[in-house]
């Protein structure tokens, strides 16, 4: 049984049906690409995995370590193990990094961390990430560049360490730098504590960086191909147009 | 209450305007600034106190009227009902000492209703001439300190509870720094109500002289005494008319500081505080007002002289069906001269919370620099908060502008952190304090921070159903 396990899931916003049966199993230790065109419906399952409020589960279920976690409130779900990082993250103006991030984990505790285990777990997080110290004491992604942001989502995660991280578009809008140090922190993660991750990207750069074993491509609400790495080598040679051709007749079929 | 009878309307004073007839529903707005001499003027306290008693005589309760957007209307006070007690001396009521924070402290001075119940002061300090006193102590052991300063802002006749106070104060502190001293703990100032049927006249009166640097803290407590029943018994009151002046002579510093909490009781409070910048002086000044069921202050910040300078912070926090009334003036007479103002409110439950901040440049006080903002946030359906900035600008070589915002909670921010495993009561409070604390911060004296924080908090616990059916709503 995976860690992990969206069953046919159907999610509808006010206005219309975005999401028309998803399966997916992760685990522990696996590392998940999620890819598809704009408007397929990646960061709907996202939020959707954690609970946001404006997406409506109309058939389906999420189980998380066999727990069925469907209409659990997002905190539940993030103290059982669940992380997502945000696309755009959203600024907490008047909170420092590191007193988020004391909250957050004292939130999954019973009792509050001691000072100086919380200073042990930053200093590696901040080696990890290679963010700079001072980053730390500024206000949460309050005036943040792009890439601030996207490292700031993956401090969070390295100490929250949670069982799986769903990762949405953090890819986007970085520059290579930015790319290669959040890529390579989520591969260490992978590597040091078993992170199990789903990668949900629009383009193939960031795995070339961090290494997927499995790939989904979403299209139109519905996963149409999966596969192991080469999928994405093929997806890089031929683009989402011809894979829509070709699972077109076959998608239709399937429901 | 027991006041003279009779006498004769008030007669002008100094150069303050009479008011011609005064009546329960003026129209005329007194969202004006104080500008100008005040009532003291050289008249002697029992001058004051006889031409005050005169106004309070023939005025009624005043009521301050913004068309179209609130008036703070007095009728529900019963003045009659109300008194200064007797207070046993030595006595510091329970609210003070579970409040105020274990921190060394340069002096202090508490009043419980109408008595000074305890004054401290540094030994080291009273040596280098520092006073803290009572005001009556002050008058009497003083006179050529304070009567230069009493009144010398304060007017005595814009409504009958500032004519109350004038006419009526008992007990009241004085503080003096003298020239070039420089004091790191504060003075702390303290206004207490223990129960209610209490009348506070309190009048403080604060100078700091040359090159003079020091710290106020003024705390306003009472005892949670309840509010009125609705039952038709008498109502259970408190009032609270206080009127605050603050001096600093030239190159002074001064950090002031005012937290204000009257507690779950029907205390009303209608204030005045004046504070007054000399020549390259500076003042910091940060009310914190958390709490009253009817509140109106009128707090002013004046550049006197030139190079004068100042931060004017605030914060208000309105719960339940509380009632506040805050009208702030930043007031340029001379310049150069520089001003920053900054207030954030937030409303829970039905309160109501208004803010009229007014940016005045007198003719003259050219190359001023002045900036205004006011920020609140609605935590409740039922809440109303309203905030209206104004500029009165009679110089042609200076920069005022003003801006603000209105928000709510920011549900995209909750599900951020919902999702970092903060449940939604303690997402709500990240953001509430987060609002708050760029200006707690500036305070920079952490027992205060802490027990203003403190208090944020215990509001945002209590207001936690309002702000959930606020979300529920939207």
């Amino acid at each position: 049984m995976a860690d992990l396990e969206i069953r046919d899931l159907h999610v509808r916003t006010e206005d219309r049906e975005i999401l028309m049966g998803v399966d997916l199993d992760i685990s522990r230790g696996e590392i998940h690409a999620l890819m598809g065109p704009n408007g397929s419906g990646k960061s709907t399952l996202a939020n959707t995995l954690l609970g946001h409020p404006s997406y409506e589960i109309t058939e389906g279920s999420i189980t998380f370590k066999g727990e069925d976690i469907t209409s659990s409130e997002p905190h539940e779900r993030a103290k059982a193990g669940l992380f997502l990082a945000f696309q755009y993250p959203v600024s907490i103006p008047g909170v420092s990094v590191a007193n988020f991030l004391r909250m957050a984990i004292n939130a999954k505790r019973e009792d509050p961390i001691q000072v100086k285990e919380f200073r042990t777990q930053l200093q590696h997080a901040i080696e990890l990430l290679d963010v700079d110290r001072a980053f730390t004491s500024r206000h949460l992604n309050d005036g943040f560049s792009g890439g601030e942001k996207k490292r700031a989502e993956i401090l969070q995660m390295a100490m929250l360490a949670p069982d799986v991280a769903i990762l949405d578009e953090t890819d986007s809008g970085l520059d290579i730098d930015a790319l290669r140090t959040v890529a390579e922190g989520v591969q260490r993660l992978h590597d040091e504590q078993g992170l199990g991750a789903l990668i949900i990207t629009h383009y193939q750069r960031i795995l070339h960086y961090v290494k997927p074993q499995f790939v989904h491509i979403l299209m139109d609400g519905r996963i149409v191909l999966e596969g192991g790495v080469e999928l994405v080598e093929r997806l890089e040679r031929e683009g989402y147009d011809q894979i829509r051709q070709e699972v077109g007749s076959a998608g239709e079929l399937a429901v | 209450m027991s006041a003279p009878a009779g006498g004769a309307p008030a007669a002008p004073a100094g150069s303050a305007p009479v008011q011609e007839k005064a009546g329960r529903h003026r129209e005329a707005s007194l969202y004006h600034a104080l500008n100008g001499a005040g009532a003291g003027n050289g008249r002697s306290l029992a001058q004051l106190r006889e031409a005050a008693l005169r106004t309070f005589e023939t005025s009624e309760l005043p009521v301050w009227r913004r068309s179209g957007f609130w008036t703070t209307s007095l009728s529900e006070l019963d003045l009659d009902s109300l008194s200064v007690p007797d207070v046993e001396a030595g006595k510091v009521p329970g609210v003070v000492t579970r409040t105020l924070p274990e921190r060394p402290r340069a002096g202090r001075i508490v009043q419980n209703a109408g008595t000074v119940v305890d004054l401290q002061l540094d030994p080291q300090l009273s040596a280098r001439g520092v006073i803290l006193c009572s005001l009556e102590d002050a008058f009497r052991d003083h006179p050529a300190l304070v009567e230069p300063w009493y009144s010398k802002r304060l007017t005595l006749d814009r409504h009958k509870l500032e004519a109350a106070n004038a006419a009526m104060w008992t007990g009241g502190a004085f503080l003096f720094v003298p020239a070039g001293v420089v004091v790191e703990d504060p003075f702390e100032i303290v206004y207490a109500i223990d129960g209610p049927g209490v009348a506070q006249y309190a009048r403080t009166l604060v100078v700091g002289d040359e090159r003079s640097e020091f710290r106020v803290h003024e705390y306003d407590l009472a005892e949670d005494f309840g509010a009125s029943a609705e039952d038709g018994s008498p109502p259970q009151q408190a009032l609270h008319a206080g009127a605050f002046e603050l001096y600093l002579r030239d190159g002074a510093r001064c950090r002031l500081a005012q937290m204000q909490d009257w507690g779950g009781g029907d205390v009303f409070d209608v204030s005045t505080r004046f504070v007054g910048v000399g020549r390259d002086a500076h003042c910091h000044w940060l009310p914190a007002l958390l709490g009253g069921h009817l509140v109106r202050q009128h707090l002013e910040l004046a550049v006197m002289e030139k190079g004068g300078d100042m931060a004017f912070r605030g914060l208000f926090f309105t719960e339940q069906n509380e009632h506040l009334d805050v009208f702030a003036v930043d007031l340029h007479e001379t310049g150069p001269s520089g001003g920053d103002v900054h207030w954030r409110g937030a409303a829970t439950g039905e309160s109501r919370a208004s803010f009229e901040g007014l940016i005045q440049i007198e003719p003259g006080a050219q190359q001023t620099h002045t900036y205004l903002q006011i920020h609140s946030m609605m935590l409740s359906p039922k809440a109303r908060l309203d905030a209206i900035p104004s500029v009165l600008v009679s110089a042609d070589d200076v920069s005022a502008s003003h801006g603000g915002t209105v928000g709510e909670l920011d549900e995209s921010a909750i599900f951020y952190m919902q999702t970092r495993g903060l449940d939604r009561p303690a997402a709500v409070r990240v953001i509430v304090e987060g609002f708050f604390e760029p200006l707690i911060a500036e305070l920079s004296d952490e027992p205060l921070e802490e027990l203003i924080r403190a208090k944020v908090a215990e509001k945002l616990a209590a207001a936690g159903e309002d702000i959930e059916a606020y979300a529920t709503s939207r």
